[in-house]
C-alpha cells in the first residue's frame, strides 16, 4: 500500500475532493500534510505484517501449521537418528538388523508427527516446551507399545509376560524419548532465536518506513496549494469592494498577493526570516478581518530587533490559521488573536494566542499544526519547541521557544 | 461563473410569470451570510437585478437565519453554505417549504454535486450578474407560480399560505424533487458538511494539567500511557503528566494502529517501540527510542510481537 492510496474513511476526502472548512485557508498544503498523515497511520498495520493483529491470530490454518514442522531438516533428522539407535541398539537385540530398524524408524517418525500435532495446537495453558516434551515422551512410548503389539500379533499379555521384549521396549522407548527430547528442545531454542531476530528486523523496517512517511509529509507541505474555497470566498469579498470602487480595495489586493505569494510552493528557505512571517501573518489576517470584521479582532507585534530572526517560512501562518480554524470560526460570536515575537534573555519565544472556541481534544490538527514540529526541528535542530495551552474561559495559547545562545546578539535587518 | 446549463423542468413559459405581486404586497428576500461585504454585495445586485425585491433582513448564521423565516416570512433566502455554529443546510431544511432557498457557496465540488442532483438552486461565489439575473428570473417565476397558486383564503390569507394542491404541484419549495427526496438529498449534504468539520473521532490531543496550566499534548508525542489506580501517566517526549482518564478511555479514542495495549495498565505508541526482548513465561519488555525505562508486555498481550 502506497502512502496517498490508503484512505482512512472517516477522515480523509473522496478522491478528487478536496477537504476544506468554512473560511480556513489551506495555505501551505497543511491539509494535505493531515492527509498524509491519515494515510501514514491506516496504511500502519498493512506495512508491517508482524505487528498486525488480524495476520497475527490466525497466521495460517491449521494445517499449513502442521505440515510447517514437517521439513525436509526434520524428517532428515528423524531418520538419521532413527538409524543410529538402530545401529547401537542391534547388538543388544536378537532381531535381524531391518527388522530393529523398522521399530526404530516407525517410533521415530510418530513421534515427529506428533510433535508436529502438538506445534499446529494453540494454546496457552501450558508452555510450548512442556507440550512438546510430554508429546515426545507419550508418542515414543506408545509407538513402541505399538509396534510389539503388531509384532505379537495385538497379545498384550504376549508383550508384558516375555523377559526380552519388555527389555526391548524399554531401550526403544527410551532411547526415542531421549533423542526426541533433544531433537525437539532444540528446534525449539532455534524457533526463539529466529523469532527474536524477525521481531527486530520487522521493527527496523517499520521505523524505516515511518521516516520515509516523514519525508513525504515534509514534500506535501512544499508543494501544497491554496484552498480554493478561501481563495474564492476572498476573491468575493475582493470583488465587492472593487464594484463599490470602495478605497479599501487596494490594501486588500496587496494582502491577498502578500499572501498568496508567500504560501506557493517554493524550495528556497534560506532566506526566511522573522520579520517576513510577520508581514505574512499581518496580511492573512487582514484578509480574514475584512471577511468577518465583527467577529475577528487581532494584534500583531513584532519585536523590530528580531526582524532578521531566522524563521521556517509559514511557521507563524500555520499556527494563526489553526487559531482562526479552530478557534475563531465556529464560534458565531468570533473573538481576538494576538500575535508576538519577543525574546527573553536566551530564549525566543513566538506566541500566538486566541479567545476562540477552543481546541477539542478530537480536533484534527489540519492546518499544518501536525508537522510543526518536524519544521521546527528541521529548521532549529532540537532547540525549539511548540507548547498549547489552554485558556480560561476558553481560547488557546500556543508557544513556539526557541532556545539562542545568550551571548548571540540578536540579528537585525539592515 | 456561469453554471445556467440547469433549467428545472417544470418551469412554465411566462404566461404570467411576471405578474406583479398580489396584495398582499412587494415579494420579500432575506440574505445571510456570515460576511458582511457579501451580504451588502449581494444586496446592491439584487437592487439592480430586481428592484421591486425588499430585503426584508439580513442574517449572520444559521439560527439567526432560521428565526428571521419564521418572524419575517420571506418568499426567498439567499443563503450561505458555510457559516459558524448552524450551517446553511442545516438551515435550510428548518425553513419548511414554503420559502424559495437560493444556497450561495465558494466554489465546492461536493456541494454544487449535491445541488445540481437536488435540483436546487445555487450560487457560486464570486458570481457575475448574469449568473445572478438567472436566479433571478428564475425566482420570480417561481413566487409569481406560487402566489397565484395559493388560494386566497378570507379567513387565513397571506404570505405563506399554500393551499395542498400548491404543495403538490410545487413539490416543495426549494426544488424540483418530491419534498422528502429533496430533503434526503440535504440531509446528505449536511451530513458531508459535518464529516468535514475540523473535528475527528479520534483523540489527537490529550489534556494534561501541568503546573497550574492544561496543556494540549499531540497524542503523536506520547511514548506511552500508564495507570494505577486512580490517575493514569502519560509519557510523551516534552515530559510527562497525570491524566484522568483512563486506561479503557484512552483505548477507545486512540489509533488502534499505532497505540496498543501490552498490559492491563499500559498502552504504548508503537512508533516509539525500539525493539521487543522475549522475557520467560510468554511475556517480553518493550524497549523505547530514546529511552532508558522499560515496559513489561503480559502474556495476555504478547501476541501484538509474536511473529508466528
Amino acid at each position: 500500500m502506497r502512502p496517498g492510496q490508503a484512505d482512512l474513511p472517516t477522515r480523509s476526502s473522496p478522491p478528487g475532493i478536496r477537504r476544506s472548512s468554512h473560511h480556513g485557508p489551506l495555505a501551505l498544503g497543511a491539509r494535505e500534510a493531515a492527509r498524509y498523515r491519515g494515510d501514514m497511520s491506516s496504511s500502519f498495520p498493512a506495512a508491517t505484517p508482524g505487528l498486525d493483529p488480524e495476520s497475527e491470530a490466525a497466521p495460517r490454518s491449521r494445517r499449513a501449521r502442521f505440515l510447517r514442522a514437517l521439513t525436509p531438516r526434520t524428517i532428515g533428522l528423524t531418520l538419521a537418528s532413527s538409524l543410529l539407535i538402530a545401529v547401537a541398539l542391534a547388538p543388544i537385540f536378537e532381531l535381524p538388523f531391518t527388522v530393529l530398524l523398522g521399530r526404530t524408524l516407525f517410533v521415530g517418525f510418530i513421534t515427529l508427527v506428533a510433535r508436529s500435532a502438538a506445534l499446529s495446537w494453540r494454546q496457552r495453558v501450558v508452555p510450548s516446551w512442556v507440550l512438546q516434551s510430554i508429546t515426545v515422551l507419550l508418542a515414543a512410548t506408545l509407538a513402541t507399545l505399538a509396534v510389539y503389539l503388531l509384532a505379537t500379533g495385538g497379545d498384550f499379555s504376549a508383550v508384558v509376560q516375555h523377559e526380552g521384549r519388555i527389555q526391548g521396549f524399554v531401550l526403544i522407548s527410551g532411547t526415542g524419548t531421549i533423542v526426541g527430547l533433544m531433537l525437539a528442545l532444540g528446534a525449539f531454542e532455534r524457533q526463539r532465536d529466529s523469532e527474536a531476530k524477525a521481531m527486530s528486523l520487522d521493527l527496523a523496517l517499520q521505523r524505516s518506513r515511518l521516516e520515509r512517511l516523514a519525508a513525504d509529509t515534509r514534500l506535501a507541505v512544499l508543494t501544497a496549494q491554496v484552498e480554493p474555497h478561501f481563495l474564492f470566498n476572498t476573491l468575493a469579498n475582493v470583488q465587492a469592494l472593487v464594484e463599490t470602487n470602495s478605497p479599501r480595495a487596494p490594501a486588500v489586493l496587496r494582502s491577498l498577493i502578500a499572501y498568496l505569494k508567500a504560501t506557493m510552493p517554493r524550495l528556497d528557505d534560506g532566506d526566511a526570516q522573522l520579520g517576513r512571517e510577520i508581514a505574512l501573518v499581518r496580511s492573512y489576517l487582514e484578509l480574514m478581518h475584512l471577511r468577518m470584521p465583527d467577529r475577528l479582532h487581532f494584534t500583531v507585534e513584532g519585536d523590530p530587533a528580531l526582524q532578521g530572526f531566522p524563521c521556517p517560512p509559514m511557521l507563524l501562518l500555520t499556527l494563526v490559521e489553526n487559531a482562526v480554524r479552530h478557534g475563531i470560526d465556529p464560534s458565531e460570536t468570533g473573538g481576538s488573536i494576538a500575535v508576538r515575537s519577543s525574546r527573553e534573555g536566551g530564549l525566543v519565544r513566538l506566541v500566538v494566542r486566541d479567545d476562540g472556541v477552543g481546541m477539542g481534544e478530537s480536533a484534527v490538527p489540519g492546518t499544518g499544526l501536525a508537522n510543526l514540529r518536524e519544521r521546527l526541528a528541521a529548521f532549529y535542530g532540537g532547540s525549539a519547541r511548540l507548547e498549547l495551552t489552554e485558556l480560561e474561559p476558553h481560547g488557546l495559547l500556543a508557544e513556539i521557544l526557541i532556545d539562542v545562545p545568550a551571548t548571540d546578539a540578536p540579528r537585525t535587518t539592515a | 461563473m456561469n453554471a445556467g446549463t440547469r433549467t428545472p423542468s417544470d418551469e412554465r413559459d411566462d404566461d404570467a410569470d411576471l405578474a406583479p405581486p398580489r396584495a398582499s404586497g412587494a415579494v420579500r428576500a432575506l440574505i445571510v451570510d456570515d460576511e458582511p461585504l457579501l451580504r451588502t454585495h449581494l444586496a446592491h445586485h439584487l437592487a439592480q437585478l430586481w428592484p421591486e425585491l425588499q430585503i426584508a433582513g439580513q442574517a449572520r448564521n444559521g439560527r439567526e437565519a432560521v428565526d428571521l423565516v419564521m418572524q419575517l416570512q420571506p418568499d426567498v433566502v439567499f443563503l450561505d453554505v458555510h457559516m459558524p455554529g448552524m450551517n446553511g443546510v442545516e438551515a435550510a431544511r428548518l425553513m419548511g417549504p414554503d420559502v424559495q432557498i437560493v444556497f450561495v457557496t465558494a466554489y465546492e465540488q461536493y456541494a454544487v454535486a449535491a445541488f445540481e442532483q437536488g435540483a436546487i438552486d445555487y450560487l457560486v461565489k464570486p458570481f457575475d450578474a448574469e449568473r445572478l439575473g438567472e436566479s433571478v428570473a428564475r425566482l420570480r417565476r417561481r413566487v409569481a407560480e406560487r402566489r397565484r397558486m395559493s388560494a386566497p383564503s378570507p379567513a387565513a390569507g397571506g404570505l405563506g399560505q399554500v393551499t395542498s394542491e400548491a404543495r403538490e404541484a410545487g413539490a416543495g419549495a426549494l426544488g424540483q424533487l418530491p419534498a422528502g427526496e429533496l430533503d434526503a438529498v440535504l440531509s446528505a449534504l449536511a451530513g458531508e458538511l459535518r464529516r468535514r468539520a475540523p473535528a475527528g473521532t479520534r483523540l489527537q490531543w490529550i489534556r494534561a494539567s501541568v503546573g497550574q496550566m492544561i496543556k494540549l499534548i499531540p497524542v503523536d508525542e506520547v511514548l506511552y500511557f500508564r495507570s494505577d489506580e486512580k490517575y493514569t501517566l502519560v509519557v510523551w517526549v516534552g515530559g510527562e503528566a497525570l491524566i484522568r482518564k483512563s486506561i479503557r478511555e484512552l483505548l477507545d479514542g486512540l489509533e488502534p494502529e499505532t497505540f496498543i495495549q501490552i498490559h492491563r495498565s499500559t498502552i504504548v505508541n508503537l512508533r516509539f517501540v525500539a525493539q521487543v526482548i522475549k522475557g520467560p513465561n510468554e511475556t517480553a519488555e518493550v524497549h523505547l527510542k530514546g529511552r532508558t525505562e522499560t515496559l513489561s508486555v503480559s502474556r495476555n498481550h504478547v501476541h501484538w510481537f509474536r511473529q508466528y
